[in-house]
């Protein structure tokens, strides 16, 4: 730094001071913009409805946590079992997608067996294809076969869509481990699932962490296919719960705002203490998938 | 590839379940679509073979063909709100003038996080006629005439549902733009700035070309992404006012569900599901000729 303003005219040292402030001012203003919704609903979910009505911006004069109590006492909003729904799917999905997205990313990689391509082209397709054309005919099949509204029902489809980039990020990383490996590990007497578990899965923990990190938000947050398959309130998942907010009293905004940081905060919480972790997972699962 | 295989049927026992039960969720639902979309079924037990009577409907539906047009537009939208302007943030913050850089990648990328659900609610709060902080704003800095209930304009509406779309993922493209970047050779840059080339010239000619792979990338995703709008122009607007914000998925979730026109419905699926592949398609081919006009 030093050695470059060296040497630079007292004109140029000048331009690049405004260069500097409008620079930092365009991106202290988009982080802002990023971080700014999230305020406002903090502070603003303590106020109670009149007073926001009268004051939309301003910090509440009295805070109170009366939102807060309402949503999460009333028994007939499901709050409380609600979340319960979300950190059930959500854990069973991401462990059954990291699980599956392992061991056929593993056979992919290592085992010319009948049918890999079929196998491939059937995952690559998963990808492809716009997942809401789904949304109906998913129904359809559920419905017939009563699979709609269980504590699993949501499982099915999300371990599914995860899986095809859960395969291809696990299958691009074994590639890279030498097979060497695995042969010794044969040698040695180790059986085919013993090498599988006790030595390939331990070295894959870093793709399978970027894996279970994009799960995780993926399925904490989805919404179409909760919409359609499951009607009973006592097992809807919290996008669902957000929605029935709405429905019932869509001008108590401070109430709807309570609601959504409560659904919000296990993935607020988990962003802000892992960002780098996440970030670093989010960004390489993207351009490898 | 290992040259002890296992036994058939451990590959077999290992891959049965997960490809049984994506088979299932994936493809039979595509079948079943398919055999629906020729049936007139209002959800039932009555259904009515009709040959391919729904898909000629399907062909003049105009609100079919509207909704598609407004995905397009979404697409084209986002495309260069969230690569264009997360390319041009990712010159700014890669300048040696931009301070805190760890804390604009972490509240850049924080929007990405959050479901497409909240965000629209949180968008809806933004837009609101009456306790809204956009007519709040305008208001504030002296051009209360310009308030109005934003989300009843058929006009803008389709603009200002891509709006929170387009907020929420810049910072995620900046990010996976900004992986790309880092991995530039900083001696090139600067022997371009000794060369003369000033910022702009520096980034089309020099930057571009070499994360440009990353920027297809970025497009794909978008691409993809975006044809999928689905939960915040259900919160948002739900398809309206009228059809001005219907996009394919919307108008195939009412027709399904608000109408219990299933047999239609599926129709509507199998169109979904094929102008969805017919861009993919396309992007695909236009990303090959760029690439061969590059060669």
């Amino acid at each position: 730094m030093k050695e470059k303003q060296y040497g630079m005219t007292p004109g140029k040292r000048f331009g690049n001071g405004v260069m500097s402030v409008v620079l930092n001012l365009i991106m202290l203003l988009f982080s802002l913009s990023c971080i700014f919704p999230l305020i406002w609903m903090l502070y603003s979910s303590l106020k109670e409805k009149r007073q926001f009505n009268a004051d939309i911006i301003g910090l509440p004069k009295v805070p109170t946590l009366s939102n807060y109590i309402k949503i999460l006492t009333n028994p007939d909003y499901h709050m409380g079992e609600s979340l319960m729904n979300s950190i059930r799917t959500t854990l069973v999905s991401v462990f059954f997608i990291v699980l599956f997205g392992f061991i056929v990313g593993y056979f992919l990689s290592r085992i010319r067996f009948k049918g890999s391509q079929f196998v491939w082209l059937m995952l690559l397709m998963g990808m492809l294809i716009p997942v809401h054309s789904l949304l109906v005919p998913i129904y359809v099949v559920f419905n017939t076969l009563g699979l709609n509204d269980h504590w699993y029902t949501l499982m099915i489809p999300y371990i599914a869509f995860g899986m095809p980039i859960a395969v291809f990020l696990t299958q691009s990383f074994i590639h890279e481990i030498p097979t060497a490996l695995e042969e010794a590990a044969s040698i040695d007497g180790c059986s085919f699932s013993g090498t599988l578990f006790k030595i390939i899965m331990p070295i894959c923990r870093p793709v399978m962490v970027t894996v279970a990190i994009i799960q995780t938000f993926a399925c904490w947050n989805e919404f179409s296919f909760a919409l359609v398959l499951i009607k009973n309130v006592r097992l809807q998942t919290v996008p669902l719960a957000v929605k029935q907010f709405s429905g019932q009293f869509g001008s108590d905004y401070p109430k709807i705002m309570a609601a959504l940081l409560v659904t919000m905060a296990p993935i607020v919480i988990m962003y802000f203490c892992f960002s780098k972790q996440i970030i670093k997972g989010m960004v390489a699962g993207a351009v490898k998938g | 590839m290992l040259s002890k295989k296992p036994k058939a049927g451990t590959t077999f026992g290992y891959l049965i379940v997960p490809l049984a039960l994506y088979t299932f969720a994936v493809f039979i639902p595509l079948l079943v679509a398919v055999y629906y979309s020729f049936f007139e079924w209002k959800g039932g037990p009555n259904k009515t073979f009709i040959g391919l009577d729904n898909y000629a409907a399907l062909l003049r539906d105009s609100v079919f063909w509207q909704s598609f047009g407004h995905n397009l537009y979404l697409v084209l939208l986002c495309v260069i709100g969230q690569v264009g302007i997360a390319f041009v943030f990712v010159m700014v913050i890669s300048t040696r003038f931009v301070k805190l850089k760890g804390i604009h990648r972490t509240l850049g990328f924080f929007p990405s996080t959050i479901s497409a659900v909240a965000i629209g609610y949180i968008w809806m709060m933004i837009y609101d006629s009456r306790r809204g902080i956009l007519n709040w704003f305008l208001e504030a800095i002296g051009h209360p005439e310009k308030k109005q209930v934003w989300l009843n304009n058929p006009a803008l509406v389709m603009t200002l549902v891509a709006i929170p779309l387009i907020w929420q993922y810049i910072g995620y493209y900046m990010l996976i733009l900004l992986s790309a970047t880092s991995a530039i050779d900083k001696e090139i840059l600067e022997s371009a700035e000794l060369d003369g080339a000033n910022a702009i010239q520096r980034a089309v000619h020099v930057i571009l070309p070499m994360v440009k792979s990353t920027v297809v990338v970025c497009i794909v995703l978008c691409v993809s992404g975006n044809m999928k709008a689905f939960d915040n122009i259900f919160v948002m607007t739900e398809g309206g006012p009228g059809n001005a914000s219907m996009v394919m998925a919307m108008y195939g979730y009412k027709i399904s569900f608000a109408q219990q026109n299933m047999g239609y419905g599926s129709a509507i699926s199998v169109g979904i599901f094929v102008l969805g592949m017919a861009v993919i398609g396309v992007m695909q081919l236009i990303s090959k000729l760029f690439a061969e006009k590059e060669a």
